[in-house]
């Protein structure tokens, strides 16, 4: 499973997070949520890694479920207190709802990630989508962390500089933050120019048609891995429709 | 007069998927003198140097500054004391302009912003980039983003330097530049530690050396 075609991979990304959106009631997210899990993990995402990464997210989903918990105030009311209702049914399942969503759309993420970025590319391309479109697109994932990496190196030089972040007020240190920003995007543009020379040196773009390296082509197993997924993915969105 | 600035004790640092181990069992650098590092590429000579000033965490050992342990210290607190100038100078650089560079810290910290502002003046002078002050750091040449790094890492009352590799890209003039600032502070009783290979750092810095192989201090 870990070595399907990476469209083949993409398509089961596509239909999951159909779904994600599609479904609304929380029993069903669920369902589609373990199904993203154990997809995730046999379509080899690095099982570690992607635990770190939802960690990262716990945080914001937790705040987004009770945002949707305490602000819908349809349906039922399940807690009430001196006669003020606090949680409401519509709430509560839109809460959960919401949080599985996000799970899903992460799991999804992990399945991107751990393919190799040159067989992303060579699958694209295979779809016809044109090629500096497509290499625009991972470079642009490729700037995520370099991005990050630039404004924790500013971090750390202000630190070296002898602020203690955790005593700075929060006035100034949104005010630090917000200055740092601006040179950290120029760094970054700046990185991306060079970028462009040196591929451009390399020869990018030089000739109108392109051989590849990596070439990818579907197999027998990624057939039958296709016809399941149309046939599970159709099922999941016909049953929705007529048990929800 | 020298006195231990940094000590590191039984520490061990592993990169990420066990790339690379460092380990130092007993590593002492005083205030007051230049003490050479040196090793070959790869060797682990920055890495050490990381863990000294918890730029890098050991996962084990201590680390003792000017005597008081520093395990439970933040990077900040220790930058108040300790100085460290990454061997790529626009890594460390955060502001629009030369004179942004210099002050900012300062206008953050709350600093008397006639001192910070004299002080500024006095260390662009002795580095030679007052012509500079309105100037955009993007357009400094390496040299002089060097020089800027370090007279802003200048603009704290520092008591210990550490130096990674700072003759890198830098023509003799720039060189000798940096030679004199290094002494000059080293005569105030800051205590130096110059990351280095090149013979020329060797030859100058070479009484004290501590050498680093496989990722393991040799003193």
């Amino acid at each position: 499973m870990k070595t399907l075609d990476p469209r083949i991979k993409l398509f089961s990304v596509i239909i999951i997070t159909s779904l994600a959106l599609y479904y609304r009631r929380p029993l069903w997210m669920l369902i589609l949520s373990v199904s993203a899990f154990f997809m995730t993990v046999m379509l080899g995402a690095d099982f570690a890694a992607f635990f770190k990464r939802i960690r990262r997210f716990f945080g914001l989903l937790l705040m987004i479920s009770l945002l949707q918990i305490i602000f819908v105030r349809t349906g039922e009311p399940l807690l009430t207190v001196n006669g003020f209702a606090l949680i409401y049914g519509d709430g509560l399942s839109r809460g959960v709802s919401v949080s599985l969503r996000f799970f899903v759309i992460i799991c999804s993420a992990a399945v991107m990630a751990g393919e190799n970025s040159r067989r992303v590319v060579a699958s694209l391309i295979k779809l016809k989508m044109p090629y500096t479109f497509v290499f625009m697109i991972m470079i642009t994932l490729r700037f995520v962390p370099v991005f990050a990496e630039s404004f924790s190196d500013a971090i750390t030089s202000v630190q070296l500089r002898g602020i203690e972040l955790k005593k700075v007020k929060l006035g100034k240190r949104i005010r630090l933050y917000s200055h740092l920003l601006l040179p950290v995007v120029a760094d970054s543009v700046i990185k991306s120019q060079e970028l462009s020379i040196a591929m451009e040196a390399r020869g990018f773009g030089a000739m109108k048609k392109r051989t590849a390296y990596i070439n990818v082509r579907l197999a027998l197993c990624d057939y039958i891995v296709l016809a399941l997924l149309i046939t599970l993915g159709a099922g999941a969105f016909a049953a929705y429709g007529i048990y929800a | 007069m020298t006195q231990p600035a940094i000590k590191l004790l039984n520490a061990r640092f592993t990169y990420p998927k066990n790339t690379f181990t460092v380990y130092c069992d007993m590593l002492c650098l005083n205030t007051g003198r230049i003490t050479l590092v040196t090793g070959k590429n790869g060797s682990g000579k920055t890495t050490v140097l990381k863990l000294c000033c918890k730029i890098l965490r050991p996962q084990i050992g201590s680390l003792y500054i000017f005597g008081e342990d520093a395990k439970k210290w933040p990077l900040g607190r220790i930058g108040q004391s300790i100085g460290y100038l990454f061997q790529e100078p626009s890594h460390q650089l955060f502001t629009a302009t030369v004179w942004d560079e210099m002050t900012f810290i300062g206008g953050i910290r709350g600093d008397d912003s006639e001192k910070t502002k004299e002080k500024a003046l006095e260390l662009l002078d002795r580095f030679n980039l007052l012509d500079f002050k309105e100037r955009s750091i993007y357009r400094l040449s390496r040299g002089e983003k060097q020089r800027l790094a370090l007279a802003a890492i200048l603009m704290q009352d520092i008591r210990y330097l550490i130096l990674d590799e700072p003759t890198t890209g830098l023509d003799a003039k720039n060189r000798n530049i940096l030679y004199s600032q290094i002494e000059s502070l080293s005569d105030k009783g800051i205590g130096i530690a110059v990351i280095s290979h090149s013979g020329e750092l060797i030859s100058r810095y070479g009484e004290n050396k501590i050498v680093v192989e496989n990722g393991r201090v040799v003193l």
